[in-house]
Order: C-alpha cells, then structure tokens, then sequence
C-alpha cells in the first residue's frame, strides 16, 4: 500500500466526521496551545528582561569593596581609577548616598544620591538628558554644587518641566546641607526597569566628598564599560586578577550582567519546565479522548474493516490506516493550537508593553507538532491494534 | 484441465455456549471437492447446511478445522493471517448477497479498493477498474455513487471489484439473494458470459433455477456434500 494512499484515506475518515473530529480535538488543542503560548511566553519575558537588562548595564563589570564583618573595607580611591586604564574599559566611579529635600508641599522625601565624573552622557549611552546639560569633567573634579536629576524626582520636588535653574537643598547625614542648582534632568530608563524609577539626584563626585567627611576620597562602585569588540568573560578575568594583586584575595566584589542573565535564564527555564509540565498533563487528557474516539471509530467502521480485509488488505496495513488517522488527527489538533497560540502571543505584544518582541521559534512549534504526533501514535497503538485483529467474517457480519 | 479447488476431508467446528455446557456445530463435516480451471459451480442446499462456510473457506476467510485444501495447487491449509490477506487479494473475487460497497466511494474507486493493497499506482488503478466497470456494463455510471445505483447495478459494481483482481476463483454468496428477478437474471447472464470467457465460478444459491444456469450442481446437507450432479 502507498503512502499517498494511506493518507487519502486517513484524511477522508477525519473529514466524514468535521464535527466529532474538531471536538475530540480539543483536548489536544487545549494542550498544544498551553504549552506553545507558556514556552514563547517565557522567551519573550526572558528576551525583555535581558534586553531590559542590557539597555542598563549593557557590557559592564560592576567593582565594590567586599564588605566583611571586623575587616575594614578597600578604598577606591583616584589611583584606582588610574591603574585601571591598562584594561580596555571606560570606568565610571559613583559615590552612592542617600538623602531628604523638600517636595513641592514642603515635606519631606527621600533620594538616592550619587556622585559621579563629569560628562556622564558621552560614557554612558544609557543616560540620557532631557533638557538642560550635564556637569562637566572640571565642574566634577572642583567639586561645584550643580545637580542633574531625573524626571521622577523633578516631578516630585519641581513640578514636572519646572526644574531647570531652581535651587535643590539636600540634607544628607550627619546633619549637613548641601544647597544645589539643578541643571540638568535626565530621560527615565526604558525597558522593564524604568517603571521602578525612584527619585534620583546626580551631583559631582568631588561635591560629596567634600561635604560628607566619610565619604572623602573613595567611591562605593566603579562600572567598568567594557570597550566594543573586547570579550567580556577574558575581561572580567583581568579584572579579576588586577584587583587580587592590587587588594589581596577576595576583597573587592566583581559582577557583571552575565552573571544575573544565567541565573535569570535559570529561574526562566524552570517555570518553562513547570508550566510545560502543566501543558503535558492537558496533552495526556487529550490523547485519552483521541484513543476514546477512534475506539468508537473502530466499531462504527467493523464492517468497513471487515471488507477491506476480505479483499485482501493485510493486519498491518488496517493497523497503519488507523495509526495514520490517529496521528493526523492530533497532528492537526496540534497546528490548531499552534496557530490560536500565534494568534494570542501576537495580540500579548500588540497590548502588554513589557513584551517587545514576538517570538515563536521555530524549536517550539516543531516541538509542538512533534509532541501532537507522538500523542496519536501512542494512543493510537490500542484502537489501531483493536481495529487490526478484527476477523474480517465477523466484522463483515457486524450490524 | 488445471484443478482450481482441491478439498480433503475438510472439516470447520465451530464451538459455542459456556464451558460447561459446550455445543459443538458441524458446519463442514469431512468435504472432499475437486473444481477444475473454467467450471461453473453452483452449490445448492437447505439453511444451515453449510454452503456459506465452505466458500469462506475456499476464499480464505476462513480457515479447516481439519482437512487439506490446495488453492491452484497450492497449499493453503494453514496460511498465516498476512499471507492469507495476500493470497485473497490476488487469487480470490468474492461477491457478496449484501454487496458491501463503500457507501462514500464512487462505483470507480470502489473497484479500485482491491489494487490499493497492492500498492498499484492511481493511474494504473483507474485503468483497470474503468476495464472491469466497462466489462460489467457499468461505463457510464462510474462516478456514481452506490445510493444513485439500482441494486442491479450495485450488484455489478461488486462483480467488477472482483474481477479486477483477476482471481483464479471468482466466489458468490447468494448474489441475487437481495434482488428483483429481472436484476437478477442480469447478473446471471454477466455470470454466463464470464463462464464463457474462461473464468472459474462457484455460487452459492436456494433456487433451482438459477443453479442450473451452471454445469454443475453441489448439493450440501448437515456440512456434507451429497450428491454432485452434473447437467447435461
Ligand atoms: N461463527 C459461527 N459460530 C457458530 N456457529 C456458526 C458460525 N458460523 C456458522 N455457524 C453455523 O454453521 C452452520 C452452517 O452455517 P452456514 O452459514 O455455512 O449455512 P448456510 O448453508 O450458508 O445457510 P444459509 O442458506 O441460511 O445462508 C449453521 O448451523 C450455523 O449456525
Ligand atoms: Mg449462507
């Protein structure tokens, strides 16, 4: 027998029956598209997370003092920023701080405080300015009391557009006032991390350490940009090696995003697991429908069985038409649930502004229709093997 | 002349009803028959007597209890179940009372159905069976459905799909057992004229008439054949 033959008549069955087919479908179109539309979800989180996460850190390595109880902590200091330059990196130190100003209302609010070089923009593709300008390198190393803020905190403390020129009073610990000219405010971050955004205030480094006496001369964090076409594995070892001679063993913190990708692709790879493992289950229901409606098939068709077998249709070729129906049926419950996954995980995109992009790799459907025929065929063996041992003199007698 | 149909002492028992109380039937009780290539053999006997039985023995739907049975002078005795499909697909046309045509199939693909198994392409399956369908009188109803044939002509199309096959036995059930007289005298006479062309027959049938349209007349009472009379 061929297989074009085969096929024919496996189609023909399906299409004798449109609506008892489409409804033992369900199940495995329950299945397929659970599984589909969890698996590509996951991606498409993965996706704008790491691509959220790029946008912030993109290829850097972040330094910190390690911070162990009776050791006193590393000084990162100026000549730090120095010896560095021997790696093929861009370093951006930040004095990290907190502090209170005044809202609109003359309460008072909370900051992050942070002091960094001048010229941040040309180092930082990330940061970008919304109107006035940024501090420069000179303005950065005297120390001026000039603030760059972002669009949260200029809402909060200015009204929204109104903060260029106007005076910001930071009160920072040990009872100090740091009287600032904000001239400059800053686009929030895109992606997944801008809607987080606190109210943040950008001042040179030097401003701080002068005026927060334990602060002087060092910075909490250095990011090291890495510089284009550089590996950021080998780079991340240098730095590394460079810190271990400098400081001793296991002094200074050293982190890049790639590190809190491969976690990230962890924890998304489990819940992928899990919610596959949810889709599985539908898809073992549904193959248990399958085999229950071609059960029915079988009796239904005793007679039709009964004389292609008495014109001489041999066990294994009744056996293959019914594993060929079987299969084709869930094949087809399977690009139905394909296709309605498309559809949603498109409509996701269209609605839901944390996933950018739409993805259905090509992995996931081949796995899909994979899993649907592998379902006919397994719970096509019984019916098939029912249908195949009929006597053909019995099933031609069969009312 | 080439023996077609070669019995010895064959027997079919069927067993039936609880273990306890077993009831044993005879159908075949000790057959011994020799049908010779180009006879027309018609097997005649009350209900029950077992002339279904013999023939789905002789086509291979059915397998001796006991006995010996060379198909062509082959034996075929005990045949595994595939072989067997091959055999019947190759060797044997059978003719049913109830015809059995696929109801969604045209009169066309339903005499193609035995070519399919055998893995013979479209074309060449269109070919034989519009041969066979042309052979019938049935040329012009090819892309007919059964439910738009007389019974007659469904009758036909059942003998077409046997002879498609080019069976060294063409075998009937009562084939005018579920029509009018005046179909049946048609299929009689498509039956006369195959004899006439060479083919081996055996048809099983109640009325006398019909009967002797063959040369020769098997008469079968309780699974044994009693009398063999041959027609002048
Ligand atoms: N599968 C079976 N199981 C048990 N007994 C059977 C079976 N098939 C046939 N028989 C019995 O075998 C005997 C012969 O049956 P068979 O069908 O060959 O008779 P027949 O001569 O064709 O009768 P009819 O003219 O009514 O068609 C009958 O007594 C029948 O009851
Ligand atoms: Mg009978």
């Amino acid at each position: 027998m061929r297989f074009s033959d085969n096929f024919k008549i496996a189609l023909e069955a399906l299409f004798a029956h449109p609506t008892r087919t489409l409804l033992s479908l369900l199940g495995v179109i329950i299945g397929v598209f659970a599984v589909t539309t969890l698996i590509s979800l996951g991606e498409m989180a993965t996706y704008g997370i790491q691509h959220s996460l790029e946008q912030l850190a993109g290829r850097s390595i972040y330094i910190q003092p390690q911070f162990k109880p009776g050791v006193e902590p590393v000084r990162f200091d100026a000549d730090l920023l120095r010896v560095l330059r021997v790696l093929p990196v861009q370093p951006i130190p930040y004095v990290l701080s907190s502090a209170t100003a005044a809202d609109r209302r003359g309460r008072l609010v909370s900051l992050d405080l942070v002091g960094t070089v001048g010229n941040l923009p040309a180092l930082d593709a990330s940061v970008e300015l919304a109107r006035g300008r940024f501090f420069n390198r000179r303005e950065a190393e005297q120390g001026l009391p000039v603030a760059v803020i972002n669009a949260k905190a200029e809402s909060t403390f200015f009204g929204e557009g109104r903060g260029l020129g106007r005076e910001l009073i930071l009160n920072v610990s040990d009872g100090a006032r740091i009287r600032t000219v904000v001239v400059g405010v800053v686009r929030p971050a895109g992606g997944f991390f801008g809607g987080f955004e606190s109210e943040r205030v950008t001042v040179p480094y030097a401003l701080l350490w002068e005026r927060m006496p334990r602060k002087k001369g060092r910075f909490d964090i250095i990011e090291l940009k890495v510089e284009p076409g550089a590996d950021l594995k080998e780079v991340e070892k240098r730095t590394r090696r460079l810190l271990e001679l400098r400081y001793g063993k296991d002094r200074v913190n050293v982190q890049s995003v790639q590190a809190f990708q491969q976690a990230l692709t962890g924890i998304t790879v489990g819940l992928q697991a899990l919610l596959g493992g949810i889709g599985a289950l539908s898809l073992l229901v549904g193959g248990i429908g399958i085999m229950n409606i071609m059960l029915v098939s079988v009796t239904e068709r005793t007679r039709e069985i009964g004389l292609r077998k008495a014109l001489g249709a041999t066990s294994a070729q009744v056996r293959a038409q019914f594993l060929m129906e079987a299969v084709l049926l869930t094949l087809s419950g399977g690009l139905i649930g394909v296709v309605l996954a498309a559809a949603v995980l498109y409509l996701v995109v269209l609605t839901v502004p944390f996933f950018e992009a739409f993805i259905l790799s090509p992995l996931t459907v081949a796995l899909a229709l994979g899993v649907s025929a592998a379902v006919g065929l397994f719970f096509g063996v019984w019916p098939a093997s029912q249908a195949a041992s009929l006597d053909p003199i019995e099933a031609l007698r069969y009312e | 002349m080439k023996p077609v149909v070669e019995m010895q002492e064959v027997k079919k028992v069927y067993r039936s009803g609880s273990r306890r109380r077993q009831v044993e039937v005879r159908a075949l009780d000790g057959v011994s028959l020799l049908i010779t290539e180009g006879e027309f053999v018609s097997i005649m006997g009350p209900s029950g007597s077992g002339k279904s039985t013999l023939l789905h023995v002789m086509g291979l739907l059915d397998r001796p209890t006991s006995g010996r049975y060379l198909l062509a002078g082959e034996d075929v005795t005990t045949l595994e179940d595939e072989d067997a499909a091959r055999m019947r697909n190759r060797r044997i046309g059978f003719v049913f009372q109830a015809f059995f045509l696929m109801p969604r199939y045209s009169a066309l693909r339903n005499v193609e159905l035995p070519l399919v198994y055998r893995g013979l392409t479209e074309a060449e399956r269109r070919r034989r069976a519009s041969r066979a369908l042309a052979e019938v009188g049935l040329a012009d109803r090819m892309d007919h459905l059964p439910s738009e044939l007389s019974g007659g002509q469904k009758q036909r199309v059942a003998i077409a799909r046997a002879l498609v096959q080019e069976p060294a036995l063409l075998l009937a059930d009562e084939p005018t057992g579920n029509l009018d007289s005046e179909s049946g005298r048609e299929i009689l006479a498509l039956f006369e004229r195959l004899h006439e062309a060479g083919k081996t027959l055996v048809v099983v049938t109640h009325e006398r008439e019909i009967a002797e349209r063959g040369r020769r007349i098997l008469h079968m009472r309780d699974g044994r054949l009693v009398n063999d009379e041959v027609l002048g």
